[in-house]
């Protein structure tokens, strides 16, 4: 079993990082993510009023 | 139960077993064990992770709550998707990079031994104890509205996962956690169309929503700002947030599952695919909640939904009383199903004074329904101090309404969401039992096959201690609703500790070690004395901690790291 490892940095991106499985980038997925948020907060603020 | 439900309950609950020790019994190692070789793919990753946060009380306490009090519940979720992309940002590299079998491993590389220690005693004290409540609530809900022996129930749901758990850790867990969570979604699915189809054939889905809104069940989301309240927007998103921070980036059952991604890229879009999924899946959860609310204007509920404590009420000393009540509950649910067929009718005839006239006095007659509900839970209160029937209001509605084999389907789909949730955390238990305490700081010179074998002994420890802890859960009254709590009053201070070790390079062990008591003390401070919603404490804490450990770094920042 290997030793407790010790970082010398802060989290940071890496350029080598691998790009994602799916999506052009990292960027988008991120964007994609909160964008889709977004959108489920108007919709539930659209279906709260309408059955309201 | 008919047969047919006994024969989808039984084949579903051997197959999966079956499933998962085959799966496990190609755990050949101490890495596959404890973060499955590293080798997952994103959709097993992330799927493992919604497995492991929903357990079988997600799904049946849920759709209560909306029963009960409407959507507003899914505000809770909107913190989520932000917190999943920090993490992907933050925690999953350096995880990766570090190939940490446990979170708290992190931190005595970046601050000191008694800051490790204390965190990971921290997860073993929170987890260990609710991992015993998490498998006494759904058994009780089971036995309690199925006429099951508890005893029992625990037995098999601990005894299932302890047999995989136990043989193949976490390759085990998560591969079955993919398979059992697939399974839940298609039986809450199931359920879903069956009320729809369920509804009075004269009454239109969107007829039996509009009426479930008037009725206030489908407040979504609310953007009024109350610190005192956790079901508004501003809570959810900020509050939730940090709560998401915490769960997802310091508790070892979630860093788990995603420290067995094949690269961090495959976690990161496990994490990022959790967040896209999540909120609409708990607002799919409680938009079938919301109709059976909707269902239940149409036929007559239960004027409480606990069998057995209705029967008590029925069969004690106040039991003409209790069975006056009802008669009078009758009443008015026929009395609000005229009304709701008039709302309906003005709402066809497009005459909006008359639909509006009708809402009223819809609403009026569920306040009636809602006094005399009242005064029947006063009756119940005489033997059961707290009453609380919205656990079983999903349920009661399955094992009564739906159709031969689907009632199985959701029985089954209910033990799967236990085990997954049971598996994760006896899993991680035993990771951080055998990682952060045993090799760390008991028996360092061991062998990686020492380590394996004491890593199948923990798990098999954990499982014992849940299902020992469950079958007296029952006894302890009050000391179950305190376990339920204390993740909240923990969690903002053990994300404050891993913020200070990502972004506050200055801040060393001994500061952070001080700072997350001075974080303890601050939240525990607002339980006791304040009314702040829950969902802030983890923000209290996390802020404290970090505050707190700026201001003492100067006082000892000579300290050199362990």
């Amino acid at each position: 079993m290997k030793k407790t490892p010790t970082p010398d940095e802060a989290p940071t991106r890496h350029p080598t990082e691998e790009p994602p499985p799916v999506g052009a980038s990292w960027r988008n997925l991120y964007a994609a993510v909160l964008l889709n948020l977004a959108a489920l907060v108007v919709l539930f603020y659209l279906f709260t009023r309408a059955f309201r | 139960m008919r047969a047919l439900d006994w024969v989808v309950l039984l084949a579903a609950g051997a197959g999966i077993v079956v499933y998962a020790v085959l799966k496990g019994r190609r755990t050949r190692d101490l890495d596959d064990f404890l973060v499955a070789d590293r080798g997952q793919h994103w959709h097993r990753v992330a799927l493992s992770i919604m497995a492991t946060q929903a357990s079988a009380i997600t799904f049946l306490a849920t759709p209560g709550q909306a029963y009960a009090d409407g959507m507003r519940f899914v505000q809770v979720y909107l913190g989520l998707p932000v917190a999943m992309v920090i993490l992907s940002l933050t925690a999953v590299p350096l995880y990766h990079r570090l190939k940490v079998y446990t979170a708290y491993e992190y931190l005595e590389g970046r601050f000191d031994l008694k800051t490790r220690t204390l965190a990971a005693l921290l997860f073993l004290a929170l987890r260990g104890l609710s991992t015993g409540v998490s498998l006494y609530a759904p058994s009780l809900i089971l036995s309690v509205v199925m006429g099951w022996d508890i005893r029992l129930v625990i037995f098999l749901i601990g005894g299932a996962v302890m047999l995989y758990a136990s043989m193949g850790g976490a390759r085990a867990v998560d591969n079955t956690n993919f398979l059992q969570f697939l399974i839940i979604m298609g039986g809450m699915f199931v359920a879903f169309f069956t009320i729809v189809r369920l509804l009075p054939s004269d009454v239109s889905f969107v007829e039996a929503t509009r009426v479930a809104g008037k009725l206030g069940r489908l407040n979504a989301v609310d953007f009024s700002f109350d610190i005192t309240n956790q079901y508004n927007f501003w809570s959810g998103l900020i509050g939730g947030c940090f709560l998401a921070l915490a769960y997802f980036g310091t508790d070892q059952s979630q860093v788990q599952r995603y420290l067995s991604g094949a690269s961090a890229a495959q976690s990161r879009l496990g994490l990022l695919f959790n967040g896209m999924v999540k909120v609409p899946m708990q607002f799919f959860i409680l938009f079938l909640g919301a109709m059976v609310f909707a269902f239940y204007q149409f036929t007559e509920p239960p004027v409480f939904f606990n069998p057995v404590q209705l029967e008590r009420a029925r069969e004690g000393a106040r039991g003409p009383e209790f069975r006056a009540l009802e008669g009078d509950y009758s009443a008015a649910f026929a009395e609000k199903q005229r009304a709701a067929r008039a709302y309906i009718d003005a709402l066809r005839a497009g005459d909006e004074p008359a639909a509006d006239a009708a809402s009223r006095g819809l609403q009026a007659a569920q306040e009636r329904a809602n006094g005399v509900r009242a005064g029947a839970v006063e009756v119940i209160k005489d033997f059961e101090p707290r009453p609380n029937d919205t656990n079983y209001v999903f349920l009661n509605f399955v094992t009564h309404y739906m159709p031969a084999g689907l009632v199985g389907l959701v029985l089954a789909a209910v033990f799967f969401a236990s085990m997954s949730s049971t598996a994760s955390e006896w899993s991680a238990l035993a990771a951080t039992t055998v990682v952060d305490i045993q090799r760390r700081l008991l028996k360092a010179d061991g062998s990686e096959r020492y380590y394996f074998i004491s890593s199948k002994l923990a798990t098999a420890f954990w499982g014992l201690f849940a299902v020992a802890f469950a079958q007296y859960a029952g006894q302890l009254g009050s000391l179950v609703e305190a376990v339920n709590r204390l993740g909240s009053l923990f969690y903002g201070t053990l994300l404050g500790i891993f913020l200070l070790g990502f972004y506050f390079k200055r801040v060393r062990g001994t500061a952070a070690f001080l700072g997350a008591l001075a974080g303890e003390a601050a939240v525990l401070y607002c339980f006791f004395f304040t009314k702040l919603a829950f969902l802030w404490y983890n923000v209290v804490g996390a802020l404290v901690v970090v505050t707190a450990a700026h201001l003492i770094n100067p006082l000892v920042g000579s300290t050199k790291k362990n």
